[in-house]
């Protein structure tokens, strides 16, 4: 059995055993509640490594495409540096610091490049939460 | 009952306080005691108080709430401060409980607490199947909704300096108001150690950049909808859950009532008023317009709000401050918040 469907075995247990067999409504809501939280780590679980792939394959299409853009149209540093850390590190930090450098280059970079360089940055956002709601909704 | 982590206290604990406050009380017993486990803030009992005194018997309905010291939104939210309000309130035309007693010293009770009014009616959650057969029926027969509407004009046109509320921080002109609610929500998340949201960032961004100019500043309730109000025979007995109030923007509120995270599977607003009905009659008894430009920024600003809420929530499981589950499960809230958030963004 792996780790997902154990947990998924513990959410079942737990919504239709012993849920049940609690009286007291405080610790019954709680071993409800337990159910559907295993449940959702399960899955989350059990997708972690498929998801993992495709943040990675985003990660690298996102970071290809916002240095394209720059390319085209040099000048803003800021940018281009945080773009450059988001490169190195590849983790979230640096995507945020990416999103709050486009806001804070707005003026420099024009409605039309900075629209670019942010609807590119929100593809990919879709694409993760799109990942992540698979599990969390 | 709840997870407390402070000591529990017995209804003799309380009879034991009451007697020091009704010092020509005598024979002072208490009545139908019980602890609700409702919400995630503070403890709260209700009972009936049975006295004597000058050999006549009286009665008096009480609420005992108590800061348990872990509870969601705990640094914002103190009962100090829901205690005052209450007694300000208690000179306007708003209802609400009759603001009794509070008490900082954790001596006392084992935390600090407040005594209020016990007010007549009922609090049905719009969120269960019988909260919400509650509100249609409540809807058809056609009363409540217009009290609805007309408490929460009553509340916006509270004269709130002459009611001693200045002490709740009145905002900067302009975008103050805003400013001060962006910098809250955005301190509640930086105590979390919940991981960056890159989508989260680029809602609070979009808000820092959209700013708009707030034109009249009134009372604002932070969580005005059905769930937060005691109904008794299709009226408004009490207008409860003074944990967020500002003063600020009345469209604050108005967003909130329009938006449709709070309602369930139906175009009633808070499950309860038509849209339509809604506006004419909040901008009658206002004298104000509902700018639905600025009420789906707001909007945006409750889901960085809701973000705050959960990410705050499920940090109390996670770092052990709270053994309460219903707090673990919002770790999952905060995606699908997100998820909305985008959408509003366009995304």
């Amino acid at each position: 059995m792996t780790p997902d469907e154990l947990l998924q075995r513990l959410s079942q247990t737990l919504r239709k055993e012993i849920g049940p067999a609690i009286e007291s409504e405080y610790p019954k809501t709680q071993a409800f509640m337990a159910s559907v939280v295993t449940q959702k780590l399960g899955r989350q679980v059990g997708l972690e490594r498929a998801h993992e792939r495709a943040d990675a394959a985003e990660l690298d299409a996102l970071i290809g495409d916002l240095g394209g853009l720059l390319e085209q149209s040099p000048g803003e540093d800021r940018v281009a540096a945080a773009i450059e850390d988001l490169g190195n590190s590849r983790d979230k930090v640096r995507l945020c610091a990416v999103i709050v450098a486009l806001y804070a280059a707005r003026d420099e970079l024009g409605e039309v490049k900075f629209s670019a360089l942010l609807n590119r940055v929100r593809l990919s956002l879709r694409a993760n939460i799109n990942r992540q709601m698979e599990y969390a909704a | 009952m709840t997870s407390s982590p402070v000591a529990a206290i017995s209804s003799e604990d309380i009879r034991g306080y009451l007697a020091t406050k009704l010092a020509d009380a005598e024979h002072i017993e208490l009545h139908d005691v019980a602890q609700i486990a409702v919400g995630w803030s503070h403890e709260t009992w209700l009972f009936e108080c049975h006295y004597r005194e000058s050999g006549e018997p009286r009665k008096l309905g009480l609420c005992l709430r108590r800061d348990p010291g872990n509870a969601l939104l705990r640094h914002l939210s103190d009962l100090g401060e829901q205690f005052r309000v209450l007694k300000c309130l208690e000179r306007t035309d708003l209802p609400t409980p009759k603001a009794y007693w509070f008490e900082s010293d954790p001596a006392i009770l084992g935390a600090p607490f407040l005594v209020m009014e016990k007010v007549a009616g009922a609090c049905p959650s719009p969120w269960g199947r019988d909260g919400r057969a509650y509100y249609a029926g409540a809807s058809e027969r056609g009363i409540l909704p217009g009290e609805f509407t007309r408490a929460l004009a009553t509340l916006h046109t509270i004269d709130w300096q002459a009611a001693g509320l200045e002490f709740l921080g009145r905002p900067e002109p302009g975008t103050g108001f805003a400013e001060r609610e962006i910098a809250k929500w955005r301190e509640l998340i930086a105590t979390t150690e919940h991981p960056p949201e890159p989508i989260l960032t680029d809602l609070i961004c979009w808000l820092e950049a959209n700013i708009p100019p707030c034109d009249r500043v009134t009372l604002v309730h932070g969580a005005y909808r059905t769930g937060n109000l005691l109904i008794d025979d299709d009226r408004i007995s009490a207008v409860l859950d003074w944990e967020l109030q500002v003063l600020g923007d009345p469209m604050y509120d108005v967003a909130y009532v329009l938006s449709d995270l709070n309602r369930e599977g139906t175009e009633l607003l808070s499950n309860l008023v038509a849209r339509d009905a809604f506006f004419e009659d909040y901008e009658a008894a206002t004298g104000f317009v509902i700018d639905e430009h600025r009420c789906r920024y707001y909007n945006a600003l409750y889901a960085m709000r809701s973000v705050a809420f959960w990410m705050s929530a499920s940090d109390l499981y996670a770092t052990g401050r709270s053994n309460d589950i219903r707090l673990a499960r919002t770790a999952w809230s905060v995606p699908v918040v997100l998820d909305r958030a985008a959408r509003d963004l366009g995304y």
